[in-house]
């Protein structure tokens, strides 16, 4: 059961002085949920980044399914089965929800110059199956309506929903969602929850970035804290909860 | 195209333009039109490149004269010319049209040449390097006189293309008082023209046009959701590249001749002016930017005129940029997104 899917060792990154990963070890289990917490700067993004082949470690390796990606490039870690998101929404604005919805679903062989120049009948039927893929899952998070608008004409929340949906439509193993809930209201925020909830369920392995403490609490089933770029708790949320170190990390220390 | 109130308007303007020709010209209003018609063929295929660079794939590309001259020189090279202050004669030589196959894909292949280091710089920073590598290859060009024949050019060249002129174009050039050599090469650009919005339609929605506007729209999504930013940019250089190689072979036999002086940065600017004229990221915007744009080149001598008593040629230039400019600036505020853009899909917010 506890199938490790990503193992991290030594991972280091540094901007100048400052060091904002420095990760000894750490391995994350399959069909897990793991929320990673921490104060602003804590190096959060930057870890998402290093281990989704956006930046480049100074020191360390990175192992997905005992594969070495450390600098592999992030569309090949993607091709591998682990999608990321973005902090900052980033959808396709000048394009229509479904176009944003089919090219995330298309594969590198369908979107070929060559295929798309012949027009070969086997790309009309791809594209027919995506389509429909892609309705599927807007319908799933209620964004189907929007289908035929420029994804720039959503919503922050709409838009979370579809950077969320074009990152799941090729059922990916692991998915790294960063602050998946950030400036979205209350309401939507549950659904969201309730939607990653299921994810897990269904047997993918999630990583999360997120800012709201709760909301980790209560879906997690392990929460690893980042402070100064340095792992300082990794348990089940309870357990968290009530370490010291976690509290003097967020609150600053007691003895002044 | 859908007949639409944006593209009815446009061909109403561009119908008025060429009245204007007729308006501001006593006599040869005809052969006045037909090289302007001409130029705008040429430099609006020129703009079609462009806009694949730009309004499809975002990519900012201020080198594309280099793109026309690599087109052009490599294609002149490799036919009967002669080159040079001596103007060594080179009777032998390829066929034109192997030769013009050979010129288009030596610019695809130098738009990949300089996209492989450059392509992953974005924005303002590309720009940069195509500046600078376009004038790289115009001194480039220009000093190795052995070959390219520097800054004495490159003569003698056209009949390889001219000896191809159908018996109709004659025929109409006799009865309307024209220069045939030059119908013949506006009769190609626009052809040309014709096909490569063909290809281009087809092109553009199809999945890899959508993967190119993805890429337009954001890089690190496209990386994050397991697609090669990088080639799919690449890709779209080399199209845009080949197309301005075309249009730059164009250029050069409609002059008759090859001249350093011809690819220089203003031609890239020139071509961005068809391309804002008639809308970014439209397929068919250039041709009508391009045929109102040359109206302008061509009829400013007029209007400077009007202003001017004895207005000399300087003056007149000047007018005529004023001109541009203004018209430019006015479809800034009042259609930004030029005439055929859409405006969802404005396109020159550059980040």
């Amino acid at each position: 059961m506890s199938n490790k899917y990503l193992k991290v060792t030594n991972l280091k990154k540094s901007f100048g002085g400052l060091k904002a990963v420095d990760v000894h070890s750490l391995n994350l289990n399959t069909n897990e949920l793991t929320s990673i917490i921490g104060p602003n700067g804590a190096g959060k993004t930057t870890f998402f980044d290093l281990i989704s082949g956006f930046q480049d470690s100074d020191e360390g390796k990175v192992y997905l399914n005992d594969k070495n990606i450390t600098r592999s490039q992030p569309y090949s870690i993607a091709r591998l089965g682990m999608i990321r998101t973005f902090q900052l929404t980033k959808v396709f604005d000048r394009m229509t929800v479904l176009e944003n919805m089919m090219f995330s679903a298309s594969t590198v062989n369908n979107d070929s110059f060559i295929r798309s120049l012949i027009r070969l009948p086997s790309q009309k039927t791809t594209e027919k199956n995506i389509k429909e893929k892609s309705f599927e899952i807007m319908k799933d998070l209620n964004i189907d309506h929007m289908a035929n608008s420029y994804a720039r004409e959503l919503s922050g929340g709409q838009k979370k929903l579809l950077e969320l949906g074009r990152s799941i439509i090729n059922d990916p193993d692991i998915l790294l969602l960063d602050e998946p809930l950030a400036g979205v209201n209350p309401k939507l925020a549950e659904e969201i929850l309730q939607i990653i909830l299921n994810l897990s369920e269904k047997g993918i392995s999630i990583l999360m970035v997120e800012h709201n403490i709760e909301a980790v609490m209560k879906i997690s089933q392990r929460v690893i804290v980042l402070a100064e770029g340095m792992v300082i708790a990794d348990d089940t949320p309870e357990s968290v909860r009530s370490d010291e170190k976690v509290i003097e990390a967020y609150l600053g220390s007691e003895n002044e | 195209m859908k007949i639409t109130f944006k593209s009815s308007l446009t061909i109403l303007i561009t119908i008025f333009s060429i009245f204007l020709v007729f308006l501001l010209n006593d006599e040869g209003e005809i052969p006045i039109l037909f090289n302007l018609l001409t130029f705008a063929g040429i430099y609006g295929l020129a703009a079609i490149g462009l806009n694949v660079h730009f309004g499809l794939t975002g990519l900012l590309n201020f080198g594309h004269a280099a793109f026309m001259g690599l087109g052009a020189y490599v294609t002149v090279l490799l036919i009967p010319h002669a080159a040079g202050r001596e103007g060594v004669v080179i009777t032998t030589g390829l066929p034109f049209f192997l030769a013009l196959l050979i010129g288009i894909i030596s610019a695809a292949l130098f738009g990949l040449l300089l996209g492989l280091p450059a392509i992953r710089l974005r924005g303002d920073y590309l720009a940069i390097v195509t500046i600078a590598a376009a004038e790289i290859f115009r001194l480039l060009v220009r000093d190795l006189e052995s070959v390219t024949g520097g800054v004495y050019g490159i003569i003698n060249f056209s009949n390889s293309l001219q000896q191809y002129r159908s018996g109709f174009i004659d025929n109409f050039a006799s009865a309307n008082d024209l220069n045939p050599s030059q119908i013949w090469i506006a009769f190609l650009s626009w052809t040309s023209i014709i096909l490569v919005l063909l290809l281009l339609r087809r092109l553009t929605n199809s999945p890899w046009g959508r993967a190119l506007r993805a890429v337009r729209e954001d890089e690190d999504a496209v990386r994050a959701l397991g697609k090669n930013a990088v080639w799919l940019k690449l890709q779209s250089f080399m199209l845009g590249a080949g197309i301005a190689g075309l249009s730059g072979v164009f250029l050069a036999f409609n002059y008759g001749t090859i001249q350093v002086s011809t690819f220089v940065p203003i031609l890239t600017f020139y071509v961005w002016a068809i391309m804002i004229l008639g809308g970014v990221g439209s397929l068919t915007g250039p041709i009508f930017g391009s045929i109102i744009f040359w109206v302008i080149i061509s009829e400013t001598n007029g209007i400077a005129q009007l202003i001017f008593e004895n207005a000399n040629g300087q003056q007149i230039a000047g007018v005529r940029f004023v001109l541009v400019g203004l018209l430019i600036m006015l479809l800034m505020i009042f259609r930004p997104s030029g005439l055929m853009g859409k405006k969802e899909e404005l396109l020159l917010d550059v980040k």
